[in-house]
């Protein structure tokens, strides 16, 4: 054996083993704060989070209008963005190669990406709380779209792209309409793909709390006014973690492990359920 | 004298030549500033398979890819020059583009299955000009597979998807997807070139029984392919069109050295 | 062939049969040479055997060159130009052998009517010279093929016609001899078969030089007039 190659295999393992410790270093953090907020949310779950509308300090109850107005909100929020999402991504990939539109599109929808929510909520709060008067549920809902917007032009346009043009052509070439084409053929066979982007979108946008503080902000009570303030988990959690109260304060727990686990549902949803079928 | 003794047929012409179904005239096709064939003058006879042989880069795909217009999906791809085609310049801006491909089919070097069953993939095509009652779409979508000779191994499948199938299969799948809408020319761009020898000649013997019904033009890399299947054989190199003529001639006794050099294995 | 194809074995192969063909032609060319010697009176014991050991040679060579032949076919899908070649160096071989088995007939035959002094004349002078034409249309035949020249091969095809002609004369004056003289018709019958065999080697060789204007001119030019040869090789 050659000093070479045995430099070599010492460099290869060298490498190997730097990278798992880094790789250890990143899990520790990871699985310290699921540990943590098991702990301590766990300890905090009960039926009564389900059932109570979130309580004045001191008192018993649960986060039952947090958890509807999140979900009213997300919902909102995904059925605005998605569409649009779908339909800007579809014009990226398949009509985007020519033309300035295209390009400057997709400029601006990186800058949406990267942008921080917090700025999304305050430009929601300027275009639209300002001129209304209040806030509301309407606003948080608007701010969750902004969100889901960028990231879902992103997947679909990125798996559309995936697609290879020869399925195009064979479309095509049967006299296949370009719609029909992009809804029959493309767009079907990256299905998977695309529900997984949006299930991404929702896993991001379940746990913002930024946009909502300006938009839909809180409430202590049950609502199902969307023109009104409307209670939010992240935003609920916020106030409580804050909060001097104990029993807040559990409740902040609880609430901060309702929502991991369901993005943690969420994420493994999208990579199980709707993972790209593999073809042969 | 005569004989009493039946004399066997002597068979001299092998394919007579038919009635040219697609005529290119002074053909041209640019990519961008490149000229990617010159002034091609070529006819693809009628219910007969007409092969293009050459080098790769030598224009046949290209050739292949006019005569659907598949090109225009491209910007900065332009022909100029004639194809005659039905008694019309298929080159003309005013020609239908869907109405053209449902008249000149394709199938492609790779399989292109839709992500959809393989009953499905062979009823798109038809539900694009057709409204056909269930029964109808049926037996049209029997017929396709059983002409593409698929029927036999996909029957107990049809509403399995289409890419679970192998890669002949999936080609077959495809050139019954493109008879399926009852074309009159049929272009294979290398059906072959992805497959296993087995599916290859299964695809082989299907094209001889489709010549019956169809004007078959096909781009191979394959010359013993072009030499068993087609009964026109044209040589391209660079661009130009060296040679054409029937395939038995072009194999046994090519006029031009260039084809001689090619087809015996003496280029480059 | 002016050029070399881009696999360089298969140059190997096609050379490997081309010279195959000019060897098993050289030996012909020697047992053709052996026979008209054994014409000649002279006695030479072992002129049989050494014809004998070298026809099986030239029928080894045969069978060799044909599997090459079937090899190149079955491995490198010959077109063209060389799919000719092939197949008429198949063809080339089989007359080459015929010739073979003409010549060892000639040399058996001379060599039972060697010591017989009736119809010398005829035996010596008219059947030696036709031998002699033969083997130089055999020559030109093999000359022709080795460089592939088709007006040569051309050439061959007169040779024939007088080779044919010296047969008609041969035979007439046999006729005549036997109607003469009865006792004369034993040996005169094995001149017969002598000059039959010369003209059948003519034949042979002329096959050699049509398969040569085959090879170079892709046109099977089999039961053509030689006019119609002639035409076809001035033919670009």
């Amino acid at each position: 054996m050659t000093t070479r190659y045995s430099r070599r295999l010492f460099v290869n393992r060298f490498n190997l083993v730097m990278s798992l410790i880094t790789m250890a270093f990143g899990l520790t953090f990871l699985l310290w704060i699921l540990l943590t907020l098991l702990q301590a949310g766990f300890h905090a779950f009960s039926t009564d989070l389900f059932t109570q509308m979130t309580p004045p300090p001191g008192s018993k109850g649960g986060l039952l209008n947090a958890i509807a107005g999140s979900v009213l909100m997300a919902t909102m929020g995904t059925l605005i963005g998605t569409p649009i999402g779908i339909l800007a991504g579809i014009y990226l990939a398949e009509f985007g190669s020519r033309g300035w539109l295209a390009p400057v599109t997709r400029f601006i929808n990186d800058i949406l990406l990267s942008a921080p929510s917090i700025v999304i909520g305050l430009f929601i709060y300027e275009a639209y709380v300002f001129r209304v008067g209040h806030f509301s549920a309407w606003a948080g809902a608007f701010a969750l779209a902004l969100i889901v917007i960028p990231v879902v032009i992103r997947t679909t346009e990125n798996m559309l792209k995936l697609v290879p043009d020869s399925l195009r052509e064979a479309a095509a070439a049967l006299g296949t309409p370009q719609w029909k084409m992009i809804l029959k053929v493309t767009l079907r066979s990256v299905r998977a793909g695309v529900i997984t982007g949006i299930l991404l979108a929702v896993a991001r946008i379940s746990g913002e709390t930024a946009p909502l503080l300006f938009t839909a902000l809180n409430n202590q009570f049950w609502t199902s006014n969307l023109d009104a303030p409307m209670a939010n988990l992240p935003v609920v959690i916020f106030q409580f973690a804050m909060s001097p109260y104990s029993d807040w304060q559990q409740l902040a727990w609880a609430g901060a492990l309702l929502i991991t686990m369901a993005v943690l549902l969420l994420n493994i949803l999208a990579r199980t359920v709707f993972r790209q079928p593999r073809t042969r | 004298m005569e004989t009493l003794v039946a004399t066997p047929e002597v068979r001299t012409e092998h394919a007579p030549i038919t009635a040219p179904k697609m005529s290119m005239r002074n053909l041209d096709f640019y990519y961008g500033k490149f000229h990617a064939l010159k002034n091609v003058n070529l006819d693809v006879a009628e219910r007969r398979v007409t092969a293009f042989i050459g080098p790769s880069g030598c224009g046949k795909s290209t050739l292949l890819r006019t005569l659907n217009r598949m090109y225009s999906l491209y910007p900065g791809q332009r022909a100029t020059g004639q194809i005659l085609f039905n008694g019309e310049n298929l080159l003309d801006a005013t020609v239908d583009l869907n109405m053209l491909r449902a008249k000149v089919g394709m199938v492609f070097q790779k399989p292109t299955p839709f992500p959809m069953s393989i009953y499905e993939n062979i009823a798109f095509g038809i539900r694009l000009y057709e409204n056909l009652s269930e029964r109808e779409m049926d037996e049209r979508v029997e017929t396709a597979l059983a002409k593409a000779a698929i029927l036999d191994e996909v029957k107990d499948k049809l509403k399995q998807s289409g890419m679970a199938l192998s890669g002949g299969q999936q080609q077959r799948l495809c050139i019954a997807r493109a008879i399926a809408v009852q074309p009159d020319v049929l272009l294979l761009d290398e059906p072959t070139s992805a497959l296993d020898p087995i599916s290859t000649a299964k695809i082989e013997e299907l094209l001889s029984d489709l010549k019956r019904d169809y004007t078959i033009a096909m781009v191979t890399h394959n010359m013993q392919q072009a030499a068993r299947v087609s009964d026109f054989t044209a040589y391209m190199y660079l661009g130009d069109l060296i040679e054409f003529g029937e395939t038995d001639q072009i194999f046994l006794r090519p006029m031009r050295k260039e084809t001689e050099d090619y087809i015996t294995g003496r280029f480059g | 062939m002016t050029q070399d194809h881009t696999n360089k074995q298969f140059d190997v192969e096609m050379e490997g049969i081309r010279s195959g063909v000019l060897s098993m032609g050289g030996m012909v060319e020697k047992q053709l040479t052996r026979a008209i010697k054994a014409l000649s009176q002279e006695e030479d014991a072992d002129l049989l055997d050494a014809v004998g050991a070298d026809e099986a040679a030239i029928n080894q060579l045969q069978i060799n060159i044909d599997q090459q032949c079937a090899q190149i076919i079955a491995r490198r899908q010959p077109a063209a130009v060389d799919l000719r070649m092939v197949l008429t160096v198949s063809k080339i071989v089989n007359d080459l052998e015929r010739i073979g088995d003409e010549v060892k007939k000639i040399a058996y035959k001379a060599a039972q009517t060697r010591g017989s002094d009736q119809l010398t004349r005829v035996r010596y002078y008219d059947v030696g010279r036709a031998a002699a034409n033969a083997l130089a249309m055999l020559q030109h035949a093999l000359d022709a093929f080795a460089r592939l020249d088709v007006e040569r091969a051309a050439s061959i095809i007169d040779e024939d016609e007088a080779i044919d002609a010296a047969f008609s004369a041969i035979l007439r004056q046999l006729i005549s001899y036997m109607m003469e003289d009865p006792r004369t018709i034993t040996p005169a019958l094995e001149i017969v078969f002598i000059a039959k065999s010369i003209e059948r080697i003519g034949d042979h060789a002329k096959n050699i030089a049509e398969a040569v204007v085959q090879v170079v001119k892709g046109k099977d030019v089999r039961h053509s007039s030689a006019k119609q040869i002639r035409a076809e090789v001035a033919q670009p």
